[in-house]
């Protein structure tokens, strides 16, 4: 049976000829799905089951990257044909914000099927090439997947409000009174009042921890737990290599309780992880939870099992803590925040970054903190967002290309698998005046042609105009010129991918911070030891004041050892008994690895 | 080492009396010397390389030494070479990282030779096998870092039992504080105190350091003011208060406190008087603000409100500060380097500790500053002066309850007795510096 109707469980979706949830329905009420079989699977990566640890990941936007059709928005086969670029570039993993199809009433985390990929990105078979081709490169993909809540065009939420008494009738949290779970916070108070809303249709209230559009799942009601472990399967099947799970916090309500992190919401990540350990070993959960690391190691799960929650988790406040340190000049800002961030299990790993799509989260800081980096990195009011700065990296360093590069040389080498966000490997900029996050989510930049190159469009029809200003403009920045000249942000930044790929200190290594009376220069050893191999030893020094300074480093316990800087492999005087000196410029750094004196042991 | 050590130090006298006082930590310096004589010398480890801890009583001052001989020492130890001993060769043995790695085997063992006790603070269990090093600073005393891990302290001029700055850190350790660096372990004799050893703070930072950097980006700024550029400390002066009076209120609790009428201030009047006429006897442009500071001091005669007094850190400045991952650390209790031991052992009050901090945040700030400075410069570093200092009371009023600026007579008369201080310590050991100090005097 097809129904055509308004009142259609699909009628909201707009994927007519084009396979999707409620297509049809079953004789007993339920919707049908799209099936994995349905579809071709990419080819596999070689197995890996710790890849993660030592990836470098690159965020994309699927609609900004490159536009295959001429229609003024990237899409997936566009983002496939630059995937030599990527692996030129040297990147182990791509990170895909959400192309599922949805309303885009909040950037695509507002999922009404998540069985169909968004029409003006492609289709699944889109995203099986692009799945295939990637691996086929060495190139691994993860995408979001947002379990708490569903776009309120999800057939899911169209069953359940015309028929609660139906199949889905309790797939969300329905009342007939808003008082519930009073003590959950109200997240995006901007917009909203309540997180209950009053549904005319079904005439009860529904829960949302979001925006009321974006209606929560009722994770009590143990189909919708099956059902999204589906989800996780049918892409898992495909081939992905993991989900980055958005606002994993709040899965569960209970009453008397703020509603975040409770116990059952672990109990169901427990779930998920064993499923991707019995049936897809080897992909991986990466948990977004914006909260103190001290918290944030809780999705890591066990450590006793080496972790049975999330594979990795984003580190927040190391970021615009990086930020602080070097506008202060001091290490602190980074050491204090290293300091208490806890272990974590041996199977876990942090996710870190310097920028992403999302503005420069300042949650995590104090207020005297954030009042702080208003003042420095915001000046005109247009470049906040909510409790953050919507600036990419190169205007936020004042374009300064040495201090890009000691940023980047820090989110390179500081424990953690680094996420870099597309563009800023080019050093691209960003447009202010454009509304909500959009100021970095301009097209990416290409060459000097036209749109940048990134589509043939008339500019008119782009998603967004690309950046055309004299300093961060595509003529100026982009990455045929940088592609043609070695001695480019680009060039540097593929170097540095390399040097990280060749030492498993960088990924796999324990973190020692080496003080020392300069508190300007931030230092610290990287070590990995593994059996059968010799042992690996980086140190990294970080000069973050903008002018030179000298470092003395209690290097001792390597007496006789010689410091080999890893980007030129030129010898360094070796360590003797003093404390070693070094002198660097401002804002500059050093990687060296450290290696037993020659003709002496190993 | 075939001699008795005490016999091989004595025959080193000659060469002491030259070596002394070339030695950073020697006091009466620029003097000469003429009687050296041994006290006691104690073999702590014999064979090539052997180590003798000595007591040398150079014209009446007494010294500790320890003293390295080694037939063939390695070329780092050539610099501290102190004579010949026979075919040896005597040197300054804390420079010498394989015979100060023994001292910690010494307390971890609890030795005890020839009447000197190694004794590790209770509780305390050592890591031991660690490298040894000299810290490499220039300090009155010379310290030893064991890896990352300890700092032995060992006193160049050992003083009698019991020494205020053991004292001090055992009890803060009492109360759990965490604004020092846990106390390890005494060495001393049955009388005197050779040696405190603590927990290294491997990850710190001097406050002075920490400070001047963020002193040298405001001045290379120009045209922004000190609130206003990213090196801004206020932040850290504020957490610095916090510490400070954190480690007040520990003290008091710990050691007790006192509440005294005003006319004990009295005394204190005189001295700063006293204080005054000897440096202006001195340093004849102290002159000048003569009547400005008599009128101050004076002031404090007037006061009518009883004050607290109870033991503080006696020598608070951003070099007895360390800023480490987790906070604020003081360091070195010793208290007030010129006063007498029992003087030093006095309570007071802790205002004389905020006198101290406000009058290092000016050092900081015009640190930087040549004696012909342009007057663009000049503000700026009043300006982060102020903002600084500012910034320490009121972190230091959020824990005591009560803003040290409230007790602006008092504050005043301590903060310029400290001025008067600096005038006569520059004048004789640092004559560039005398402008720091005097600025200040001028602007007030
Ligand atoms: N616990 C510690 N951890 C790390 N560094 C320390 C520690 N204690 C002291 N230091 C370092 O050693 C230096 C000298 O320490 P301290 O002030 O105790 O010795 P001192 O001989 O009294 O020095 P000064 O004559 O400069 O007052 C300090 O400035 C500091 O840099
Ligand atoms: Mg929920």
């Amino acid at each position: 049976m097809t129904v055509h109707d308004a009142t259609a469980p699909d009628a909201a979706l707009g994927l007519e000829g084009i396979p999707h949830t409620g297509e049809a329905l079953t004789a007993d009420g339920h919707l049908t799905e799209p099936q994995a079989e349905d579809f071709k699977h990419a080819r596999t990566v070689p197995q890996d089951l710790l890849w993660y640890k030592s990836a470098v990941f690159y965020e994309v936007l699927c609609r900004a990257f490159n536009d295959s059709d001429g229609n003024g928005t990237g899409d997936l086969r566009g983002l496939a044909d630059k995937l030599d670029y990527i692996q030129w570039l040297g990147v182990d993993c791509l990170w895909l914000p959400p192309f599922y199809a949805s309303p885009l009433r909040d950037g695509g985390y507002d999922i009404s099927d998540f069985r169909a990929v968004l029409p003006e990105f492609g289709t699944v078979d889109d995203f099986v090439y692009l799945l295939d081709q990637a691996h086929q490169r060495g190139i691994r993909v993860i995408t979001d997947l947002v379990l708490n809540h569903t776009s309120d065009a999800h057939p899911w939420f169209q069953e359940s409000r015309q028929h609660p008494d139906g199949p889905y009738g309790d797939y969300y949290v329905w009342s007939d009174s808003d008082e519930a779970y009073s003590d959950a916070r109200i997240i995006f108070v901007d917009t909203e009042t309540s997180n209950w809303t009053y549904d005319p249709v079904r005439g009860q209230f529904y829960w949302h921890r979001f925006f009321s559009h974006q209606p929560d799942l009722n994770y009590e009601n143990p189909e919708v737990a099956e059902a999204m472990l589906d989800v996780l399967r049918f892409w898992l099947d495909i081939g992905i290599d993991g989900f980055r799970l958005d606002a994993v916090p709040y899965l569960f309500e209970e009453e008397g309780t703020n509603c975040e992190n409770l116990p059952r919401t672990h109990e169901f990540l427990k779930q998920c992880r064993k499923v991707v350990d019995d049936e897809y070993p080897g992909r991986v959960l990466l948990a977004e939870a914006n909260q103190w690391p001290a918290d944030v190691v809780e999705y890591f799960g066990d450590p006793d099992k080496g972790g049975d929650e999330c594979h990795m988790a984003f580190h927040f406040p190391l970021m615009p803590r990086s930020f602080m340190a070097v506008r202060r000049e001091s290490r602190f800002p980074i050491s204090e925040i290293l300091a208490q961030t806890p272990s974590i299990p041996d199977g876990a790993q942090w996710g870190i970054f310097l920028r992403n799509h999302d503005e420069l989260t300042l949650e995590m800081v104090t207020d005297e903190e954030r009042d702080y980096m208003y003042a420095e990195y915001a000046k005109d009011p247009r470049m906040k967002a909510n409790i953050g700065i919507r600036r990419r990296l190169a205007p936020l360093l004042d374009n300064d290309s040495n201090q890009m590069e000691l940023f980047t040389a820090m989110l390179l080498s500081l424990p953690g698998s680094p996420v870099l966000y597309y563009g800023d490997e080019i050093g691209m900029g960003d447009n202010i005046w454009l509304g909500d996050r959009d100021a970095v989510r301009t097209p990416m930049q290409w060459s000097l042609d036209r749109n940048a190159g990134f589509s043939r469009c008339d500019p008119a029809r782009l998603y967004l105009p690309a950046i055309a200003d004299p300093v961060y403009g595509y003529q100026a920045v982009n990455v045929e010129a940088q592609m043609n000249n070695t001695s480019s942000l680009l060039h540097w930044t593929r170097r540095m991918l390399q040097v990280r790929k060749e030492h498993p200190a960088f990924g796999l290594g324990d973190f020692t911070e080496l003080g020392s009376s300069n508190p300007s220069v931030l230092a610290y050893l990287r070590r990995h030891l593994s059996p059968g191999a010799p042992e690996d030893l980086v140190i990294c020094v970080n000069n973050l004041s903008r002018f030179p300074q000298p470092v003395e480093l209690n290097l001792s316990d390597h007496a006789g050892w010689v410091p080999v800087e890893l980007t030129g492999g030129v010898r360094f005087p070796p360590i003797g008994e003093l404390p070693y000196l070094l002198t660097l410029p401002g804002h500059g750094f050093y990687w060296f690895q450290l290696t037993p004196e020659e003709g002496e042991g190993p | 080492m075939s001699t008795r050590p005490l016999h091989a130090v004595e025959s080193l006298a000659g060469d002491l009396r030259a070596w002394l006082p070339a030695q950073r930590w020697f006091a009466a310096k620029g003097t000469d010397l003429t009687d050296v004589f041994v006290e006691r010398a104690v073999m702590l480890a014999d064979g090539d390389p052997a180590l003798v801890h000595a007591l040398i009583d150079a014209d009446g001052e007494r010294y500790q030494l320890l003293i390295g001989v080694r037939d063939d020492p390695p070329e780092h130890l050539h610099h501290c070479v102190i004579g010949r001993l026979g075919e040896s060769y005597a040197y300054d043995a804390t420079q010498d990282g394989e015979l100060m790695a023994g001292l910690l085997a010494l307390l971890d063992a609890g030795a005890d030779h020839g009447g000197i006790h190694w004794t590790k603070e209770p509780d305390v269990e050592l890591v031991t096998g660690l490298r040894a090093r000299p810290i490499g600073v220039e300090q009155s005393n010379t310290s030893i870092v064991f890896g990352y891990h300890y700092i032995l302290k060992l006193f160049r001029r050992p003083g009698p039992r019991p020494n205020r700055d053991v004292e001090l850190h055992r009890a803060l350790h009492r109360v759990g504080s965490a604004q020092i660096a846990d106390p390890i372990a005494v060495v001393e004799d049955d009388e005197l105190v050779f040696g405190f050893a603590q927990r290294y703070l491997a990850d710190a930072a001097e406050g002075w350091a920490t400070a001047t950097a963020s002193v040298r980006d405001l001045l290379a700024e120009g045209d922004l003011h000190a609130g206003e550029v990213g090196g801004d400390f206020a932040g850290e002066s504020s957490r610095l208060g916090m510490a400070v009076a954190q480690v007040h209120a520990d003290l008091a609790a710990t050691m007790g406190t006192e509440v005294v009428s005003p006319d004990r201030l009295t005394e204190a009047v005189e001295v700063m008087h006293g204080r005054l006429d000897a440096v202006t006897a001195e340093v004849p442009e102290l002159a000048e603000f003569e009547p400005m500071l008599r009128a101050a001091f004076d002031a404090v005669r007037h006061l009518r409100e009883s004050q607290p007094i109870q033991q503080i850190h006696g020598d608070l400045h951003l070099g007895q500060v360390l800023r480490t991952a987790t906070g604020w650390v003081l360091i070195d209790f010793e208290g007030e380097p010129a006063a007498l031991a029992t003087d030093r052992a006095k309570t007071r009050s802790p205002l004389r500790d905020v006198a101290g901090m406000l009058r290092s945040f000016d050092y900081a700030a015009f640190a930087l500053l040549g004696a012909d400075d342009d007057h663009q410069r000049t503000t700026r570093a009043t300006e982060w002066s102020d903002r600084n200092r500012a910034s320490f009371c009121e972190g230091y009023a959020s824990v005591a309850g009560a803003d040290p600026r409230d007790q602006a007579v008092l504050l005043r008369a301590f903060e310029l007795d400290k001025a008067v201080y600096e005038v006569a310590y520059e004048h004789r050991n640092r004559p560039d510096w005398v402008r720091v100090p005097l600025t200040a005097l001028r602007r007030t």
